[in-house]
């Protein structure tokens, strides 16, 4: 047995299904940038379908200037952790304005999402006394955060409230805290979560509920609040994380609550206080993206239309697509082969998408996840369209599985 | 080592049945059978038979429990072990 021994399987399969198709979809490296939807790859442009840019606003050009500023005044990195040296005065306007927006009376902001879950959950739920209960579909990180804590931790059956309600149930009466884990959009499908019947059951049973809305801030809801402000439930959420990665278009995380013990976080949270925190460009262009999204309801409606569009026409392709319309459309394929093998050619027809196969999908499907902005045009997703029209038609001669 | 058909514990018959559709090189299931190592199947497809396991029974398996199980059999204590102290 060697350290190296448990790569073989996975290195196996990879190895081989690259080899079929010449391309490695895990390792496709972006040449040149040529806008938020556009991208030089090996001497090709590309439409870009498969980000999590939903509103489009890279390349914004209030956030742009506001990064660069950050960087002219306040320097290229804050080398420390928010807990130590690396608070600013920006880090902290960014809460208060998160909060603000949000409608909740605390914010702390991390340096990713990925932490700001991983730090959320496993300061607030601690063994033995503690359970957390999660959704099956839980974002990786939502699980991490649940093997720091140590915390027992169940899941529940996927956007199944009554799952959720018999897992409850069945908790010993010794049982303290309760934590209740899940999401608005989930990533893969764009499915989104029943998150009123959630908080509800929860509550019923006096457990608190996590919602990450990391696919769904910016996205849903009249005032971009996310699933929770279009459920009319946003104020009964316990926490409410999200992250700068996607709709805000930049790096961090946040998690924003109205219960004061939150604070409580910033001396107890390791993710929060043993890394450094987000740097200055980072903080600014996320600020001036909120302040886009709080004033500017235009690029939703695009997203959405957008949206629309694209599902309409895989729907009429005939394509099995994983969820009602929304900016994440998934088509599922026969297997990895078949799967890796269209990702191929949507790559040679010019567009990129995500190709997800098991287990980082659910229910162990194979997965083309295409993603939508605000900032695609007519063109790119007329481009996008018709790679999926040549695709189907491949496919209806395809017989590959695995 | 006894095979399924002889084995009358009824929780390592219905672990069998449901590990069954996901064992594609149609491995020999005996309670010392490996669940990753030998029927490869994902640590994911592993929590989904779980939770067929749990509504079927009507307890809850911990994810904490889930991790530290290799074999059928090890998964057929836990059950039995949950089940006692569930009930
Ligand atoms: C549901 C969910 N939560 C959290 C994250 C992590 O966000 P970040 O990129 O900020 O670490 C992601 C993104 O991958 C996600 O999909």
């Amino acid at each position: 047995m060697s350290l190296f021994d448990k790569f073989q399987p996975t290195k196996e399969m990879y190895y081989a299904l690259r080899e079929q198709t010449g391309r490695d979809p895990f390792g496709v490296s972006m040449d040149e940038m040529k806008g938020p939807t556009r991208a030089i790859v090996k001497g090709r442009e590309i439409v870009l379908a498969g980000t999590n840019n939903y509103l489009g606003l890279t390349y914004d050009e209030s956030a742009v200037k506001a990064a660069q500023d950050a960087v002219a005044q306040s320097g290229t990195g804050t080398t420390g952790s928010r807990f130590a040296n690396g608070t600013y005065d920006a880090h902290r306007q960014l809460e208060i304005d998160l909060a603000a927006f949000l409608g909740f009376k605390h914010c702390i902001v991390f340096s990713t999402g990925y932490q700001a879950n991983l730090g959320a959950i496993s300061s607030l739920a601690k063994p033995p006394e503690d359970v957390i209960l999660i959704d099956a579909d839980c974002h990786a990180c939502i699980y991490d955060g649940c093997q720091l804590s140590g915390a027992e931790t169940i899941r529940f059956r996927h956007n199944n409230p009554s799952s959720l309600e018999k897992r409850l149930q069945r908790l010993d009466e010794k049982v303290n805290g309760k934590l209740v884990c899940l999401e608005g959009m989930y990533s893969m499908f764009g499915d989104t979560a029943p998150v009123k019947e959630f908080v509800d059951i929860a509550h019923k049973y006096g457990a608190h509920v996590l919602l990450d809305e990391a696919h769904s801030f910016g996205v849903f809801g009249d005032n971009g609040r996310g699933l929770a402000e279009a459920q009319d439930i946003i104020g009964d959420v316990d926490f409410y994380t999200g992250t700068f990665s996607k709709s805000l278009a930049s790096i961090g995380g946040f998690v924003a609550s109205n219960h004061d013990e939150l604070e409580y976080l910033r001396f107890s949270s390791r993710p929060y206080m043993f890394t450094a925190s987000p740097s200055p460009a980072n903080i600014a262009a996320a600020s001036a993206a909120l302040k886009r999204i709080a004033s500017d309801q235009s690029m939703r409606i695009t997203l959405w239309e957008n949206a629309k569009r694209v599902h309409a026409a895989f729907t009429q392709l005939g394509f099995e697509v994983c969820a009602p319309a929304s900016p994440v459309i998934a088509v599922k394929l026969a297997g990895k082969a078949q799967a890796f093998k269209a990702w191929n050619f949507l790559m040679e027809n010019g567009v990129y998408v995500n190709l997800a196969i098991p287990p980082g999908t659910p229910n162990a499907t194979s997965i083309l996840r295409l993603s939508v902005s605000a900032a695609h045009t007519n063109e790119d997703l007329d481009i996008v369209i018709s790679a999926y029209t040549a695709l189907s038609e491949m496919l209806a001669n395809d017989d590959s599985k695995d | 080592m006894t095979s399924i058909q002889e084995d009358d514990d009824l929780v390592f018959r219905k672990i069998c049945s449901l590990i069954e559709p996901l064992n594609e090189k149609g491995v020999k299931l005996t309670r010392d059978t490996d669940l990753i190592a030998d029927l490869e199947i994902d640590s994911v497809a592993v929590l989904d038979v779980v939770m067929d396991i749990e509504d079927n029974y009507d307890i809850s398996i911990p994810v904490n429990t889930i991790s530290e199980i290799k074999t059928i059999g090890e998964l057929v204590d836990a059950i039995h072990a949950i089940k006692k102290e569930q009930s």
